[in-house]
């Protein structure tokens, strides 16, 4: 288990923290946030090749803050795998296992290679592998030093699409097996969502949200994790007098929550629960459509409330509806799906 | 990127100008060095060989030049590495002086050093009684090689550390090694060769050295002594075979230096930005 307690990090005139951060045994903790957030600097300091400022990492019930990196036995895999590369990927793999004879030895890094996936390529020199396969021997490397936890930095950023979900599995998998608690830190949610048991987001430097992905993504703590995490439409608004769920929006039109608004809120509505209609004369809430923007199967769809309004339809909707610039339609959000933050 | 081929095409007056001015360096500098090699194969250098104070005064160059690139490794090797990783108050300050005996003249150099340690020197009395003298001694001669080469040693060590990235180390840290040990089986794997590429240097700039040398130990005398002793009492002729010989060897030594650094300068895993 790790926990982090009132953990600080300074670098170049940069604080994160103070954090707190739990990770039990066998669980996958993705440290999610924008470039520049400190969450590199976090795994750092628990890895122990950086400082800590102030407080405690506690890993099995040791706090290892005042520990050189090497009695911390902590695997660290960096987004670009840094094999050593005068090393051949057997070597690699090696370099940290610990104890036995060079049998055993050779049995058990042929043994992780088998498992991570790169069983063929032990003789091979890291310059002649893939970014996925340099991963993956990064992450066996890791593991036959026989680690308490391991903190993983951008992992999959420089893997091909393509190479990225075999890897995927093969983290989890052995998060799993080896009951390892796991830090993943990424730039990208897609990736979060995809590996995290829990998303803890950070921003600037401070711990905003932690939770089960779904729950992140549906209800955010604040307007910046809600916007990091691609709900484009965070609106100010305030409630209407004569019907407490209707909220007002700042930029002219109104929407309908599931429940009761305080006086002055920040909605937040994610482009993909924001349903179009062919424009009807029945009062309902109608738009322009000022812009289309193609992303993969879906379209990112412009509107003027007049508030600026963003919509994420499938491309046949798109189709199906006609839409163009320039074209009125009608615009509805489930109140269920209008996620309302205090004004602030 | 397309090469710009300059055959079949109008040369532009800029290009022109610019192979014309490489043809003269090219030129001045390969005559002489021509000249010496070609005083080589005219059987100078057998000549060369026959001479007892010749051979005595090249095995004395030569071994003189070693001793001092190893004392220069074991001293300079962790200060190349402690500025390629480190950054501290008056860094910029110690790089430049470590660059100092570059500038310096080297009789200059000489005198200097004759201040520190010659007899009348605050080291000189210093290491006196220890046997150490510094005033037509090898060990003069050592100190003055040191002194006008260690330049080379440390700035060559100080990139080719610089070159592996410190995340490397992290890693290996994380991996059990303690700070030594990422230093010797993670970091210096790495950088040997450039490491080496400067040791060669500084060991071929000490072979070379006359004016710090002649200035603290006149004799015994390393082979440069050797060539300008001999044109001052017997002319050029007498000058010729051990001249020939120690641009010999320190061609050769530039060969080697060439043929370390030349491929892979790269080597480091990660991608330039």
């Amino acid at each position: 288990m790790i926990e982090l307690s009132g953990l600080e990090v300074v670098a170049g005139g940069f604080q994160t923290g103070p954090l707190d951060l739990r990770v039990d045994d066998g669980r996958y903790v993705v440290l999610l946030g924008p470039s520049g957030a400190g969450k590199s600097l976090v795994l750092e300091a628990v890895a122990g090749v950086r400082r800590a400022a102030a407080g405690r990492a506690v890993i099995e019930g040791v706090d290892v803050v005042g520990l050189p990196p090497e009695r911390r036995r902590v695997g660290l895999v960096f987004q670009d795998g840094l094999l050593f590369p005068h090393l051949t990927v057997a070597a690699n793999i090696a370099f940290g296992s610990r104890g036995g004879r060079g049998g055993e030895r050779r049995g058990e890094v042929e043994r992780l290679a088998e498992k991570v996936g790169v069983a063929g390529l032990l003789t091979r020199r890291p310059a002649s592998l893939s970014g996925g396969e340099r991963q993956r021997v990064a992450l066996a490397r890791a593991l036959a030093a026989h680690p308490r936890a391991l903190l993983l930095d951008e992992p999959l950023s420089a893997v091909d699409p393509e190479a990225r979900e075999g890897l995927q599995d093969v983290l989890r998998r052995v998060c799993r097996e080896r009951r390892l608690p796991v830090v993943h830190v990424t730039h990208d949610r897609h990736e979060a969502f995809a590996l995290a048991d829990e998303c803890a987001v950070l921003i600037d430097g401070r711990l905003h949200q932690t939770g089960r992905p779904l729950d992140v993504l549906r209800r955010p703590a604040d307007a910046a994790v809600a916007r990091f995490l691609g709900a484009r439409n965070v609106m100010r608004a305030r409630r209407d007098p004569r019907d407490h769920r209707v909220a007002l929006l700042a930029d002219g039109g109104s929407l309908r929550t599931a429940d009761e608004l305080p006086g002055e809120a920040v909605l937040v509505v994610r482009p993909e629960d924001v349903r179009l209609a062919p424009a009807t004369p029945d009062g309902s809430l109608t738009a322009t459509v000022t812009r289309l923007t193609l992303q993969g199967g879906h379209v990112l769809v412009r509107l003027e409330v007049p508030a600026a309004l963003d919509a994420l339809v499938p491309a046949a909707e798109v189709e199906r509806l006609g839409l163009a610039v320039g074209l009125r339609v009608a615009v509805s959000v489930r109140p269920t799906d209008v996620h309302v933050l205090p004004a602030g | 990127m397309r090469r710009r081929r300059m055959s079949g095409r109008r040369i532009s007056p800029f290009w022109a100008l610019c192979v014309a001015a490489g043809i003269l360096v090219v030129v001045f500098v390969a005559m002489p060095a021509a000249s010496m090699l070609a005083g080589a194969g005219a059987g100078l250098l057998g000549e060369a060989l026959r001479q007892d104070d010749v051979r005595r005064s090249l095995v004395l160059t030569v071994s003189a030049a070693l001793i001092t690139t190893v004392i220069g490794f074991v001293a300079g090797v962790p200060l190349a590495y402690l500025l390629a990783r480190k950054e501290f108050p008056g860094k910029r300050a110690v790089e430049g002086l470590i660059d100092v005996p570059i500038v310096f003249p080297h009789t200059a150099a000489g005198i200097a050093l004759l201040t520190v340690y010659g007899r009348q020197g605050i080291a000189g009395r210093l290491l006196a009684p220890l046997g150490l003298e510094f005033t037509e001694t090898v060990a003069g001669i050592v100190l003055a090689m040191l002194f006008v080469s260690l330049p080379f040693l440390v700035d060559g060590s100080r990139e080719a550390f610089a070159l592996v990235d410190e995340r490397y180390e992290h890693v290996a840290r994380t991996l059990g090694s303690s700070r030594f040990g990422a230093f010797a089986r993670v970091t210096f794997p790495q950088a040997w060769r450039g490491v080496l590429a400067g040791a060669l240097l500084m060991w071929g700039r000490g072979i070379s050295e006359f004016g710090a040398v002649v200035i603290l130990a006149y004799n015994p005398k390393v082979i440069s002594v050797l060539t300008f002793e001999r044109f001052e009492g017997f002319g050029l002729r007498a000058a010729q075979p051990p001249a020939v010989l120690i641009v010999l060897v320190a061609f050769l030594v530039f060969v080697l230096v060439r043929a370390l650094s030349a491929p892979r300068r790269r080597r480091s895993g990660t991608e330039p930005p």
